[in-house]
């Protein structure tokens, strides 16, 4: 949306094709655009542009169903309490089974979930998970300069809400259960959103 | 290079070396390589095999000129007065002149590309985006050097049976069929250099990024690092040498001026430098 609107403006700039029809169709478009452009500049998070796009996708079968909607949302917890390579490593990283027993050793030791998460660390097994956010081998990316540039660099950013930040690529994770891909993650949508923040438009900064 | 580039900047990247160089170059990665002290032993390619998922393609394939091999040491035997009785093969020994993509500046290589998947980076790199890549081979057609080479089959089940697919870096990608490649002076060392220094809160300096063949050379030979940095090891190494980008003829009065660029009178302004070899009369 943003490339049309560009086009747009630009045509009308140059005087070409300033028929009365392209003219009608020129400000329709420019108009839809910037209602795009306004609700995207709405979100919470300061200084940033999140991408749109949405995409289902499909539920992706886990050893344990865990919950993230009742340790994120529920309870609270920041999501990089657990997931703490974020934001200072290209993977985000899935928690070692010991960070759950550091909490679960006594709560909630009666759920069946958390049952068969004891099961897996006493008797010395990797839980296996299966990943569900996943691109591509032909591309570089890291958490890391993402969160340094929404989070910890970004003024009038509150850490404490970083899930916003990580809602622009994961969608919702706090109403979930188990995560899902509810984001394209294709190029065209890495690319708006670097247009619209100034990202890095080199084909080498993400294309290995 | 985004959609936005090359609608409005794309003749700002295609000029730049008429203008006298790209003006915004954030670094200008380059490399000084001592002929004398080039023994040829072939380390630095074969850690350029193990740092970029190079494919062993096999002897016939090799013959027939489809090997990969970013960086190659190309042998001459070019001084058959100073050998023994063997014209061929003279007694002390050929030279040696390891060959990888000269990074050229005006590279011939990227205007021809009917795709734009070769391109210049603002690191002064000659990039090869492979996913953009048609595979016409223009490219390495107008490379003089003939320093790119094509996947003219897919190796990676030939080349890497389990478990040697364990080998494989991560940080680049394993090119299939139908592709060109080349090298690409370690850009994920680059990347990685560049990361780590941002990570720190300073500039990327001397010693941060070394690329696998400069770190393998067992004689120190190559020597790696950006041209813009005035206290870079290489920079000292061109000025020394009286080489400098953009100038295609180098004065070889002074017999103790030894630099020079391969092929640098075409004017593709190349950012590797090679020290000529000295032997006794």
């Amino acid at each position: 949306m943003f490339v049309s609107n560009k086009f747009l403006s630009k045509r009308r700039g140059k005087g070409v094709g300033q028929g009365k029809v392209s003219q009608c169709l020129a400000m329709f478009f420019s108009v839809l655009a910037s209602v795009f452009i306004v609700a995207a500049a709405q979100a919470e998070v300061p200084n940033a542009k999140p991408p749109t796009g949405t995409h289902s996708g499909e539920d992706v079968p886990q050893p344990i169903e865990f919950p993230h909607d009742i340790h994120a949302d529920i309870n609270g917890i920041n999501c990089m309490y657990c997931h703490t390579y974020a934001r200072r490593s290209k993977v985000a990283g899935i928690p070692p089974t010991s960070k759950c027993m550091g909490c679960h050793s006594i709560i909630a030791t009666d759920k069946p979930r958390i049952k068969k998460l004891t099961e897996y660390w006493e008797n010395n097994e990797t839980i296996l998970w299966n990943k569900v956010h996943d691109v591509p081998d032909f591309v570089h990316f890291t958490h890391e300069k993402h969160l340094q540039r929404f989070v910890f660099k970004n003024e009038g950013m509150d850490v404490a809400n970083v899930s916003e930040v990580c809602a622009f690529c994961h969608g919702d994770v706090k109403k979930m259960t188990v995560a899902k891909k509810v984001k394209p993650l294709n190029m065209g949508f890495c690319v708006r959103c670097h247009e619209a923040n100034d990202g890095p438009s080199d084909c080498w900064k993400c294309h290995k | 290079m985004s959609l936005k580039n090359i609608l409005e900047n794309w003749s700002h990247y295609r000029r730049a070396h008429e203008e006298g160089g790209h003006h915004e170059y954030e670094h200008m990665w380059g490399m000084a390589i001592d002929l004398n002290k080039c023994t040829g032993c072939n380390a630095c390619s074969v850690a350029c095999y193990a740092e970029n998922n190079l494919p062993t393609v096999g002897k016939d394939r090799m013959r027939k000129g489809q090997g990969l091999h970013w960086l190659r040491m190309e042998r001459y035997w070019d001084e058959p007065d100073l050998g023994g009785d063997d014209k061929e093969y003279q007694e002390r020994g050929g030279s040696f002149l390891p060959m990888m993509c000269q990074h050229c500046n005006a590279a011939t290589c990227e205007p021809v590309c009917p795709v734009a998947a070769t391109y210049h980076t603002p690191d002064g790199l000659n990039a090869q985006v492979y996913n953009r890549c048609i595979g016409s081979r223009y490219c390495s057609n107008n490379c003089p050097y003939r320093l790119r080479y094509f996947n003219f089959y897919s190796y990676y089940e030939e080349s890497w049976p389990e478990p040697l697919n364990m080998q494989l870096n991560p940080d680049l990608s394993v090119r299939d069929k139908g592709v060109m490649e080349k090298c690409t002076f370690c850009i994920q060392r680059i990347r990685t250099g560049k990361d780590a220094a941002q990570r720190e809160g300073r500039e990327v300096k001397d010693g941060d990024v070394v690329t696998a063949c400069a770190q393998t050379c067992p004689t120190e030979a190559i020597v790696f690092g950006d041209l813009l940095d005035k206290d870079a090891q290489v920079t000292k190494l061109w000025k020394a040498q009286e080489v400098e980008l953009g100038r295609a003829k180098q004065d070889k009065s002074d017999g103790e001026l030894r630099g020079y660029r391969v092929l640098e009178g075409l004017n593709t302004d190349p950012c590797v430098m090679y020290m000529d070899r000295v032997r006794e009369a």
